[in-house]
């Protein structure tokens, strides 16, 4: 870098390939390398890491996983959905009262027919939030109150069921611990990576950093961000599915609403995608919610008082976007 | 009739820049609506006894809903005010052997603290202030666990102070329950500080244009650190009284307060985007949302449909403040 000859021009240097490839995968690199890790702690942790394990891991996540996937993509697209943990257990609460009793066929129409009504539900609320030009977050916070209000309406108190088999076809066994990791992985392969390379995801990713921009662009500005909304709600509906297998019924309850929004927040940040929209990805913040789920375990494990394992769980989060904010202070000023 | 159009139009429009430069005014008559069809449908509440239980109900929610204003005013937000107003709630209960005072000024201290905790992560840090207060809210869960794990530092005997108990549920005259006389200190302070003092100008300018800001000499961080100190200080006075009017203490105890807080500062008007609002118009959002619980009580609505209305009455008061006020987000 000291060179003793003086910069004729003030044209940058190209960025290497490594440079421009910490830049944009930097960060889910490093969460990645932290689940490597703990994965490892963990491995090392358990006596025999067998399918119990893995599938402890895998089914809870699972939920966590989709609902960052969820929050993400409107992230992305410049926004933020305060309504997709309301939206979860509106869509576990209205599969676990129609499942009950049901043939596994029925079970994945019900299941279809649930998402369908999620993306088709939370498409209109991003529709509100266009035409009505009311921030987002207030949007969305209203409705987090209706969603809610709707599934204790459908289902009066915790209850309704799902097909035992349907269950085992989502979330699997303690002898069969991958077929929620094999559909997360199918989620994200078979919706998000074509969502992103088509035309309506680079839309998002271009309204996410900067509308005035990608408006002048020609981008449909109110229909990217619409768009951003209907995936977030397929996402939030495949969650509320998952919530309704792994748990075999449903809970119409605002503290798991709201707690599911904490952590799809929480998984969203860890995973790199930047709150002010438009840059990051998907794979992060699932990654991130695989971390999520195992810091409790390990601490317990480690013999950690469950309470302080609360508290420090709040702490990692803190910390880490803590010196993912110095990291950025230091690129800028670079 | 050509003369009714030609005069009605300029009249609406008149009214129109009158709802958008005093939303308060809309409020009022929004509040004394409700406050009408409410008492129609239940007498009792045009009673002396009903008029205390609004202001007795409105007065913690108005307290976490300043909390939120000011945080808005700076283009933020505080998610860790119901957790910071439990902690609180807890360190007054269990140091109430030390004397009323030392308890309460501790538990304001540890209000503050938090505040200055998430001053630091917002200002200093860059952190955003959605996810900066989410993890303070789970530090404090945390905390209040293991503090009432066995041995831990709550697990002392929980006695609200005496003092609280007569602040938060007490009758100072008529229908003005004690706690309003901490409200109206607050608001106060509020409504002047944040026209007439320096600090609450900044806020302001902090909110509608943080460069700006910084290119003409304010220090941010420092404007960020004392706003969050001070919600932080408004959360715990919200559940001392909270407290003090229940007479005990619980890790959840307020945090139904949340969203709420949230709403009523949105349906008063201050953008959530910062710069621009007030207090007076959140005072109006927290008692329209009182009596709107009222009013669904007195409905015998199950818990689902007042849910319901609550969300749709928030969205539909936004939504007329946008239409009205012209002041879209995009």
């Amino acid at each position: 870098m000291t060179t003793p000859t003086p910069q004729l021009t003030t044209m940058p240097a190209p960025t290497s390939r490594a440079a421009r490839f910490r830049q944009q995968h930097g960060w889910v690199v490093g969460v990645a390398v932290l689940l490597a890790a703990m994965i490892l702690v963990r491995y090392l942790q358990v006596e025999r890491f067998g399918g119990f394990e893995l599938r402890a891991l895998t089914a809870g996540t699972l939920m966590l996983a989709l609902l960052a996937m969820a929050q993400g993509v409107v992230v992305l697209s410049g926004g933020i959905n305060l309504a997709v943990g309301a939206l979860m257990v509106l869509a576990n609460c209205f599969s676990a009262w129609l499942m009950e009793d049901a043939s596994v066929a029925t079970c994945l129409v019900i299941a279809l027919a649930t998402v369908v009504g999620t993306a088709v539900v939370s498409g209109l609320m991003g529709w509100l939030v266009t035409v009505s030009g009311m921030p987002d977050i207030v949007v969305t916070l209203a409705l987090h109150f209706v969603f809610v209000g709707v599934a204790l309406l459908i289902l009066g108190g915790p209850g309704g069921g799902t097909n035992p088999d349907f269950s085992r076809m989502v979330v699997g066994g303690y002898s069969d611990p991958l077929p929620s990791l094999l559909w997360l992985v199918a989620v994200f392969l078979l919706v998000w990576v074509p969502f992103r390379r088509s035309r309506a995801g680079i839309a998002t990713y271009a309204v996410g950093s900067d509308r005035q921009a990608a408006f002048l662009a020609g981008i449909v500005v109110a229909r990217a961000r619409v768009q951003a909304y209907v995936l977030s709600g397929v996402f939030a509906g495949l969650a509320g599915i998952a919530t309704t297998a792994s748990l075999g019924s449903g809970s119409p309850q605002e503290s798991i609403a709201l707690g599911a929004l904490l952590g799809s927040v929480a998984a969203v940040v860890l995973g790199g995608v930047a709150l002010a929209g438009g840059r990051g990805g998907l794979l992060g913040p699932v990654l991130a919610a695989f971390v999520l789920t195992l810091i409790p375990a390990i601490l317990l494990s480690a013999g950690a008082n469950p309470n302080v394992a609360v508290l420090l769980e709040g702490l990692i989060i803190i910390g880490v976007v803590m010196l993912g904010g110095l990291l950025e202070l230091r690129r800028r000023k670079q | 009739m050509s003369t009714a159009v030609t005069t009605s139009l300029p009249r609406t429009r008149r009214l129109r820049g009158t709802l958008a430069d005093r939303p308060v005014l809309v409020l009022s008559a929004v509040f004394v609506l409700f406050y009408l069809v409410t008492g129609i449908l239940d007498p009792s509440l045009f009673s002396t006894g009903g008029l205390r239980s609004v202001l007795l109900l409105a007065c913690p929610l108005a307290l976490f809903a300043a909390g939120q204003t000011i945080a808005f005013l700076t283009g933020g937000i505080d998610l860790s005010v119901t957790m910071t107003a439990n902690v609180a709630a807890y360190v007054a209960a269990t140091q109430s052997g030390a004397g009323p005072l030392q308890a309460i000024t501790l538990a304001l201290v540890v209000g503050a603290a938090a505040g200055l905790l998430n001053g630091v992560g917002v200002g200093v840090f860059r952190v955003h202030p959605l996810i900066m207060t989410i993890g303070m809210s789970s530090v404090l869960l945390g905390i209040v666990s293991v503090g009432l794990a066995s041995g831990g530092f709550l697990t002392g005997p929980a006695v609200v102070p005496p003092l609280l108990t007569t602040l938060g549920g007490g009758t100072l005259v008529g229908p003005v329950p004690m706690n309003v006389v901490v409200w109206a200190g607050a608001s106060v302070v509020l409504l002047l500080g944040l026209v007439r003092t320096g600090l609450g100008r900044t806020i302001y300018a902090v909110g509608d244009n943080p460069t700006a800001c910084r290119l003409s000499g304010v220090k941010v961080w420092q404007v960020l650190i004392a706003t969050y100190v001070i919600v932080g200080i408004l959360a715990a006075v919200a559940g001392l009284l909270i407290s003090g009017s229940s007479g005990s203490v619980g890790p959840s105890q307020t945090n139904s307060f949340l969203l709420p807080s949230i709403a009523a500062a949105v349906i008063g008007g201050t953008s959530i985007l910062g710069g621009s609002g007030g207090y007076a118009g959140t005072i109006l959002g927290a008692l329209v949302l009182t009596v709107l619980n009222r009013l669904l009580l007195t409905l015998g609505a199950g818990q689902a449909v007042q849910q319901i209305v609550y969300g749709a009455i928030v969205l539909t008061l936004a939504w007329v403040y946008v239409a009205v006020s012209g002041q879209r987000t995009d």
